[in-house]
């Protein structure tokens, strides 16, 4: 027996389904076929055994069944938990970008206008400077330092909330290297499922693309880490071994992706060996 | 193919992605869809009314409507849910373009819905592209076309383009495919190439 969306065919007599565009939607995704055996139906099919008028009614028919398949997967895609995460961090990055550049501006233009400012010998933090600049500031600047500010909270509870999101769906990522950082390494590996499929090597050098491929083409020293170099284990241990803990780590999280995409809840015996290798590896010999 | 002053244009309704209009007909920009480009450099075979259309990797649905302005209906296929999005909403308004959500790579996930075309358009960023238009020859009709947009650097980004090529042709010629033509799509898009290939009436 062929089965095609319209109906089954079985020695040249042909049933033609009933109901609505769901109705066929649900039915289609029961149905599995292999190529090798397939044999492609032909328009005039549906119209013999009284599925449809004609050719208009078949692809109007067909083409209803196809969109509710096709909003029905995309809700399927949105629904994972992962999805919206990406999103947030890819905010949350941009946001810093813009801030800084932002910031940056602000000071140059302030100091226009007030030929004896400098930063120089200054012990205020940047953020606060831009502050003052701002309560000193009419018009447009004034105004700019204003938005600066307003993105600089924003940010906070956005750094917040990624951290949160974070803990939720990858938590056994998260327990290892923080939050931010394992929403990041989700960024750049495409989500939970591709971060689960990377080798503990290519999590290793994630984000470190340039220096990656300047290494393969030529020969520049390779890259010992990546992302992971956020975290505080790895940009706090000493140099001789900072390699070593990138190399542990990300091995580590390999199998925390793979817990976090398959388990989807936290493994405390797992996360205790763990970081008690990663923190083995961070002892200078 | 409509052509205004050497303008690739096609038939319908405009505004689909804010594309220029000359009068009621939609300009077709080589930069912004390859298989424009390829029929700026005069190859390719021309879209006819009646034709069937199977396209893979439909993205936003911007080359899509244009086909569709000329064919009866296109079947496209996309997998990423962002641009089906897009795409959805390109066909709530073309009545001929079917829109599927499928991976191209895995033809058993569609090919209950499908039925035998006359062209079978490839535009997809993957590495194994040639691999992915064999398995979707079962849906070419004999004497139907295959035009695959080679995107060589989604196939490997360290190896030379025309070495990616000329494995890409050898793959489609040994799988009985005739090769009819090709061309690099530059200044156009860089990278790229156009592999038009044949199916043959005769052969099994």
């Amino acid at each position: 027996m062929q089965s095609y969306w319209f109906g089954d065919a079985e020695n040249g007599r042909c049933h033609p389904c009933s109901g609505n565009a769901a109705d066929l939607a649900d039915r289609l995704l029961s149905l599995h076929t292999s190529m090798d055996r397939f044999v492609l139906p032909d328009w005039t099919m549906a119209r013999d055994c009284g599925f449809c008028r004609d050719r208009a009614d078949y692809l109007a028919k067909l083409r209803d069944v196809c969109v509710v398949i096709a909003k029905r997967r995309i809700r399927e895609k949105y629904r994972q938990k992962d999805t919206e995460l990406l999103q947030m961090v890819r905010t949350l990055d941009e946001l810093d970008t813009v801030i800084n550049l932002l910031s940056g501006h602000v000071m140059e233009w302030y100091q226009i206008r007030q030929p004896s400012f400098s930063r120089k010998y200054c012990r205020t933090p940047a953020r606060s400077l831009v502050r003052t600049v701002g309560q000193r500031s009419v018009g447009a600047l004034g105004r700019v330092v204003g938005d600066v500010e307003r993105l600089s909270e924003t940010r906070t509870m956005l750094a917040r909330d990624v951290s949160g999101r974070a803990d939720e769906v990858m938590p056994n990522c998260s327990a290892l290297i923080g939050g931010l950082v394992a929403a990041r390494l989700l960024l750049h590996a495409g989500g939970l499922g591709p971060l689960a499929r990377l080798p503990g090597s290519a999590i290793q050098v994630l984000g470190a693309r340039t220096a990656l491929f300047s290494h393969l083409r030529a020969g520049t020293p390779s890259p010992k880490h990546g992302i992971i170099f956020q975290h505080r284990r790895v940009h706090n241990a000493p140099r001789q071994v900072r390699g070593r803990v990138a190399r542990v780590l990300a091995a580590q999280l390999a199998i925390a992706g793979r817990v976090d995409f398959y388990r989807g809840v936290i493994a405390p015996e797992f996360i205790e060996r763990a970081q008690a290798r990663i923190d083995a590896a961070g002892r200078v010999p | 193919m409509i052509r205004v002053d050497g303008v690739l244009v096609s038939r319908g309704e405009g505004g689909v992605y804010g594309e220029r209009m000359l009068g009621d007909l939609r300009v077709w920009d080589p930069y912004r869809s390859k298989l424009s480009a390829l029929y700026h450099f005069g190859k390719g075979i021309d879209l006819e009314p009646g034709m069937r259309v199977l396209y893979l990797g439909a993205a936003n649905g911007t080359t899509v409507s244009h086909v569709a302005d000329y064919a009866e209906v296109v079947y496209a296929v996309e997998f990423a849910p962002r641009p089906v999005q897009d795409l959805l909403e390109v066909a709530r308004r073309r009545c001929n373009i079917v829109p599927i959500m499928a991976d191209a790579a895995q033809p058993e996930q569609y090919a209950a819905l499908l039925e035998p075309v006359d062209l079978i358009y490839q535009d997809v960023a993957q590495p194994d592209q040639a691999t992915i238009a064999l398995r979707n020859c079962a849906f070419l009709k004999r004497g139907g076309t295959l035009i695959l947009m080679l995107k060589t650097r989604s196939v490997d980004v360290r190896s030379e383009p025309i070495v990616v090529f000329c494995d890409a042709v050898s793959e489609l010629g040994s799988a009985g495919l005739v090769v009819r033509d090709s061309t690099w799509l530059a200044p156009y898009h860089h990278d790229h190439a156009a592999i038009i290939c044949a199916k043959e009436r005769t052969t099994a």
